[in-house]
């Protein structure tokens, strides 16, 4: 039977029909092992994403059927002050979250890269507010800024300095989101830099003490351009976590005071589950993926000039 | 060879969730397709505590009494979000057969199409007694015409005031007959900036926590929100712009406690930081047993009107086998005798009138001090709020012009003319 085939394929050379390509191919194999997870990705991922792009051409507040309506949707988004306004607080928070959140990770990491007495407590320090649930950091943060009986306050009153209404202060709730958010997403900035200081090769390092390079000297030439990679990877998930921003002010202010913190993710909240417009919300949904979608290739191609791969 | 691991682990997870989520499903199949005259139901609660047991044992009362009618209480988490839950459960097209859902829903609840009318079942049946409820009550179940609730809960506004700090500022303790001044002249005695004392306390959080109490001082002055016919704001009035200002005045000498939204007053209060609130029945557990309080009705400008935030239990279409089942609950348990039955395990208010002429009202009354000044209070809720779809639109446009006020931001004023601007608009626009 084997010999019999073996002859048969040296003189057969008709295509073997699709159906016997598809079984032979590794593909098959390749895409079964996936499936579970395209599976999953593609009911609780794209799916909805395609659903919500039609969604934003329609009027519809999930509870009847909707209809559509062309792109009255993002008609009205362009004219409404109040997304303006969102789309401003958003950029404030990200322009000062991202560089303070990467610079302070980068201090972090470098001083936590040492041989030193207790250095896994003071790594374990840094890491516990990223696992900390949003909702405890959250209210941990009310009770710490209370305008009246709060713990900050009760510091800068010793101190013998004016009080502050923090998150109650619209002037000032936006910028008490960004401290409170840097705690909590520091750990994870730090472990991606340690990780990746522990990646240069100590042969490098030693090269440039040899060469006589300060310390100074070393990181700016060696160790920075070797976290290249690292930092590239950080602006860009930072950034889009900051235009992201929902659950801390969720959380704490509600969009408050006097629409202060309502970021853009707030807003499409707002106006999907408190006013019953999905459809509007969709739609500041797909403006806000576009817009994240340019700052991300743009962030890329900036970065594809400047950061050197060195494996 | 760990990452195939992995694969299949992870393929033996989505299979046995597939299982049990069929699994779970087909009991919900067979209860619909019964037939025999035996009808199962479900309802859908958020209670927990003494409020979980009490829907426990008032549904097995009802399904020992009731032998064709089976109901099942299922617990869906927080309240909070409910609504999200049974617009899945909607479109899934397994809707429960009854969902206790916020009243400020109501309006668009009634544009599902699934929602079930209730009006020609009460109609039809006197028996139901549809006016004992609440006005209140029923007016949010009320969306044009059709009836897309009965009443489930009922609260209002109280006066609740600390006695000692009464006592330590030398004022006689707020009675009935208090007015608006009485009440500002109270607030601004009681407060103490050295000692961290507040009169009063506010929710600062702009959110309907915010507006409604704005309300309550709006109709006790002699306003109202919107127009007779619903098309134009009202509330930028002489009435609006007396309740402005009193929140100004009070705000401008600190004797407002703003609470940020997260529920910190109670501890405020108990902590004796506080001498007034304007509260409800839901506090009352959170605040016994610390400061010696007394509970009293709203002050007057030109009346004690209240306000209430009620509450419905919704039906939803699954047959009319399972919709006149849910009715007969329904009936059932917002009937007088077992509603007193709720409210003395719960310690919520009756929702109908004529519970107060029980003979157990006063072992109720009793069980909870201060219970009793609440419930009269109902009888000064005499108006609601608009059930309608953009209700919540105003509502946000009204929590940021209280919240300018009460932050210092706006002049009453310039924050009322702002506001009714802005609902004008809301208005007008086409839905």
């Amino acid at each position: 039977m084997t010999a019999r085939a073996e002859v048969t394929r040296g003189v057969d050379y008709r295509r073997p029909s699709l159906w016997q390509r598809i079984i032979a191919s590794e593909h098959l194999a390749g895409w079964a092992f996936v499936a579970p997870a395209v599976i999953l990705i593609a009911v609780f991922a794209l799916i909805p994403i395609g659903w919500s792009l039609l969604l934003s051409f329609q009027a519809n507040n999930l509870l009847a059927p909707g209809h559509y309506i062309g792109l009255a949707n993002y008609r009205a988004l362009s004219k409404d002050p109040q997304f303006r306004a969102a789309i401003g607080h958003t950029i404030v928070y990200t322009v000062i979250f991202v560089p303070v959140s990467v610079l302070a990770a980068l201090g972090l990491a470098v001083a936590l890269n040492r041989k030193l007495r207790g250095i896994r407590f003071y790594r374990l320090a840094v890491f516990i507010p990223l696992v900390t649930s949003t909702v405890a950091t959250g209210i941990v943060f009310l009770w710490l800024l209370d305008p009246t009986f709060g713990l900050v306050n009760y510091a800068l009153h010793a101190l013998g300095l004016p009080q502050q209404g923090f998150l109650q202060d619209p002037n000032q709730a936006l910028y008490c989101i960004v401290v409170m958010t840097v705690w909590g997403w520091l750990g994870f900035d730090v472990i991606v830099y340690l990780a990746a200081l522990q990646g240069i090769p100590q042969d490098l390092l030693e090269a440039s003490e040899i060469d006589g390079a300060s310390k100074w000297a070393t990181f700016r030439s060696v160790v920075l351009p070797l976290l290249g990679p690292a930092t590239l990877f950080l602006v860009v998930w930072s950034t889009i976590n900051a235009l992201q921003l929902f659950d801390e002010i969720y959380v704490t202010t509600h969009g408050g005071p006097l629409g202060a913190t309502t970021v853009i993710v707030y807003y499409l909240y707002q106006q999907a589950f408190q006013f019953f417009n999905a459809g509007y919300g969709a739609a500041i949904a797909y403006v806000l993926f576009v817009g994240i979608l340019i700052i991300t290739l743009f962030q890329l191609w900036v970065g594809r000039k400047r950061v050197y791969y060195v494996s | 060879m760990k990452r195939i691991c992995l694969l299949i682990v992870t393929g033996a997870l989505i299979v046995s969730g597939c299982g049990g989520s069929s699994s779970t499903s087909s009991p919900a199949t067979t209860s619909s397709a019964s037939s025999g005259g035996h009808v199962n139901i479900t309802l859908w609660h958020g209670y927990t505590d003494v409020e979980g047991t009490a829907i426990k044992a008032l549904t097995k009362q009802f399904n020992a009494t009731h032998p064709n009618i089976t109901v099942t209480p299922q617990f869906y988490g927080n309240s909070d979000y409910a609504l999200q839950k049974v617009l899945a459960a909607i479109a899934g097209g397994k809707p429960p057969d009854i969902s206790y859902l916020y009243g400020s829903w109501a309006a668009n609840i009634a544009t599902n199409p699934t929602t079930v009318n209730l009006a020609p079942y009460i109609q039809k049946d006197p028996s139901w007694n549809w006016n004992d409820f609440w006005l209140a009550a029923r007016n949010v179940t009320t969306v044009k015409g059709k009836i897309i609730g009965v009443p489930a809960l009922i609260d209002n506004l109280a006066l609740v005031y600390n006695k000692k700090l009464f006592a330590q500022a030398g004022i006689p303790l707020p009675t009935p007959n208090w007015t608006w001044t009485d009440f500002e002249n109270a607030a601004l005695k009681l407060t103490d900036p050295s000692k961290k004392q507040f009169g009063w306390a506010y929710v600062n959080d702009a959110s309907e926590d915010t507006v409604w109490r704005f309300w309550a001082m709006l109709w006790q002055a002699g306003g109202s929100i919107l127009s007779p016919d619903g098309k134009q704001a009202a509330f930028d009035s002489a009435a609006g712009l007396k309740a402005m200002t009193l929140l100004q005045t009070l705000a401008k000498h600190n004797a407002i406690y703003l609470d940020d939204g997260s529920d910190v007053y109670p501890g405020v209060f108990n902590s004796g930081h506080i001498g007034m609130l304007w509260t409800g029945p839901w506090d009352l557990s959170q605040i016994t047993g610390h400061q010696p309080y007394g509970v009293t009705i709203l002050p007057a400008d030109k009346n004690h009107q209240t306000i209430s935030g009620p509450d419905n239990w919704v039906v939803f279409n699954n047959g009319s086998a399972r919709v006149n089942a849910a009715v007969t609950f329904l009936k059932w348990f917002t009937s007088p005798a077992i509603d007193l039955e709720w409210a003395t395990m719960t310690g919520d208010l009756p929702l109908r009138a004529s519970v107060s002429k029980l003979p157990g009202y006063n072992a109720f009354v009793q069980k909870y001090p201060g219970i009793g000044e609440w419930a009269a209070n109902l009888a000064n809720a005499t108006q609601s709020r608009p059930v309608t779809t953009t209700y919540p639109k105003i509502s946000t446009v009204v929590g940021q012009a209280v919240q300018s006020v009460l932050l210092g931001k706006a002049d009453p004023q310039q924050a009322l003319s702002q506001a009714a601007q802005q609902v004008n608009g809301i208005l007008s626009a086409p839905s």
